[in-house]
């Protein structure tokens, strides 16, 4: 890839940001996805944990914060790829010269950084209505975590955008997508209340490492070895997943041109 | 090198049905055609609607895989080297959809500049130009959602022109507009043929392209069934006479009954409220007249009028009376 190829797909991939952001903002099920359900959540946690006098709300925090950033990326972004199908506005990124992986890339990437606005919002219920102590002990590392969390949804997002790109009844599973993950990740409860068999499907998971990543920043639970060790495994299965989406698009799109799903009437 | 060329092109689709016990069902919607444009040529394809003009610009954009056959678009296999044509091409297809609503048309253009990666100086100064040329200069910065039909096909084709592309595929620009916004969209098409852009634009209208284009092939059920001028296409109709006759409630058996007499070459029904127009194309002209007011006995029949035939006759002709 060239220069001009890089600055291109930058100023793609920065547009369909934008445009995302813009087409999200004024819509009543962006800020329900993002927004309201993992409030809900978070209130439900909130009260569990008021209940049992337990202590580390700032888990329940990120954790609450983190089921909206999945559900966004999978919601949203999933909606995205169907809605531009239906809108006729795919057949139009496909047939442009930009590879399409380079707007998806923007257009999770605006979705995953708005869905913080969530976690953002737990924080202060938990602050403000159930009034519990809330820090983060690891600030410097919570934020590069963060950072690399986003990184991780974003290149996640768009292993996954590929399959919605094959066939609009892919909608259909959309929803037995979502509690799987929270649980596999370990969002709000650690993975060693699941099943052994499950570890490993886990480890797989960019966001998995960012759960880890986060909650143990957050809380203070994890040593600077294991920090490191979260940071490693989503940079690797980020790469991972770029290389790998890259050519399950280029896949998708040769069966979505044979068997004509670019656009429904 | 022609713009483009296209060698005996197949798409079959499978059309599925049923819920419990589910069949599929293929079906040809483009069956072996074969074209070429010139470079700087306005090639119109003409057809009723199904009789594969959208299949065939939707595989001539890349966005479709042919099932056969073979098309180069500028020199480039549709099939194989997609991303060698995608820069260079620019597409519409009829209608209001393909844009982003909850933007401006400004911010629509904006939008698809970056994707074709027009340098972010020149769609400063080529956007609002563009936007002026389609008409839309005063309601660039509306929301798209409330556009007329006509201005979002008006924006369509602002849109399409954005990174100057060689080949533009306009597949039924005027579909749905008003004579005025159809009109417009015509001298649009004008402006671009004196540019010398390649252009193949496909219709239902003849008078349009008649109006507009150099060479027309006439498609139907997936088969080109003619392929010349326009001039030359009013020749397949030079030998015959048109009646129409008004009739009030015509029964299909009757136009069934019409079609079968052996100086009917064809029939074509127009339905206006309670009426019809019955439409014959036969070489025997007047004479024929008595002989059709016979085959309507029982029937109301109204005015009925023995004219030249027009291009649109031809083209009727052409597709056996499905126009």
């Amino acid at each position: 890839m060239s220069i001009a190829d890089l600055r291109n797909n930058g100023r793609v991939a920065w547009a369909a940001f934008v445009m995302t952001l813009r087409m999200n903002a004024p819509d009543p099920f962006t800020l329900f996805t993002i927004v309201v359900q993992p409030l809900i959540v978070a209130l439900l946690a909130m009260w569990m944990l008021v209940e049992r006098g337990a202590s580390n709300a700032i888990f329940v925090v990120v954790g609450s914060g983190m089921t909206g950033l999945w559900s966004g990326l999978l919601f949203l972004g999933g909606n995205s790829i169907n809605w531009e199908r239906w809108t006729g506005t795919l057949e139009l990124i496909v047939g442009q010269p930009t590879p399409v992986s380079v707007i998806v890339f923007g257009k999770n990437l605006a979705i995953v950084v708005q869905s913080l606005s969530g976690m953002v919002v737990c924080y202060a219920l938990a602050a403000l209505i159930f009034r519990q102590p809330l820090s983060v002990e690891e600030p410097l590392l919570f934020a590069v975590s963060l950072l690399l969390t986003v990184v991780a949804f974003v290149t996640f997002g768009l292993v996954i955008a590929p399959i919605f790109l094959l066939s609009p009844a892919v909608q259909s599973f959309q929803n037995a997508l979502e509690f799987p993950i929270y649980m596999l990740c370990g969002f709000l409860f650690p993975i060693a209340l699941l099943p052994g068999w499950s570890t490993p499907l886990s480890y797989i998971l960019g966001p998995y490492w960012a759960a880890r990543a986060l909650h143990g920043t957050a809380t203070g639970g994890a040593s600077l070895d294991e920090v490191l060790i979260s940071w490693g495994m989503m940079l690797g299965l980020s790469l991972i997943y770029l290389l790998l989406s890259g050519r399950l698009m280029d896949l998708m799109l040769k069966r979505a041109r044979a068997d004509a799903t670019l656009r429904m009437e | 090198m022609n713009a483009i060329e296209v060698e005996h092109l197949r798409r079959e689709y499978k059309a599925r049905m049923g819920v419990i016990r589910r069949t599929t069902k293929l079906v040809v919607a483009v069956d072996d055609i074969s074209f070429d444009v010139k470079p700087g040529e306005l090639f119109g394809m003409l057809g009723p609607n199904g009789a594969g003009k959208t299949t065939t610009v939707k595989m001539l954009t890349t966005l479709l895989l042919p099932t056969r056959g073979a098309a180069r678009v500028l020199g480039f296999d549709v099939a194989k080297q997609a991303d060698k044509i995608r820069g260079r091409i620019g597409f519409i297809f009829g209608g209001e959809r393909g844009l982003y609503w909850r933007l401006s048309g400004t911010d629509n253009l904006r939008y698809f500049a970056s994707l074709y990666h027009v340098e972010p100086e020149v769609s400063r100064k080529r956007i609002p130009e563009l936007m002026e040329m389609v008409g839309l200069g005063d309601r660039a910065k509306e929301k798209v959602e409330g556009y007329s039909r006509g201005m979002m096909q008006r924006l369509h084709i602002a849109r399409t022109l954005l990174h100057d592309p060689e080949v533009l595929f306009l597949d039924e620009p005027t579909i749905g507009l008003d004579p005025v916004g159809a009109r417009e969209v015509r001298q649009t098409i004008r402006d671009l043929q004196a540019e010398k852009k390649t252009i193949l634009l496909t219709t239902h209208y003849m008078f349009e392209a008649d109006a507009l284009c150099q060479r027309v092939a006439v498609i139907n059920k997936g088969n080109i069934v003619a392929l010349d001028t326009p001039q030359a296409l009013k020749g397949h109709v030079a030998d015959l006479s048109v009646v129409e006759v008004e009739v009030f409630g015509i029964p299909l058996e009757v136009v069934e009954r019409v079609r079968s007499q052996s100086f009917v070459d064809t029939v074509s029904v127009e339905d206006m409220d309670q009426r019809q127009t019955l439409r014959i194309q036969t070489a025997r002209g007047s004479e024929a007249v008595s002989d059709l007011i016979g085959l309507l006995s029982g029937l109301r029949v109204g005015k009925v009028v023995v004219r030249e035939p027009t291009l649109e006759d031809a083209y009727v002709r052409l597709v056996g009376g499905e126009a």
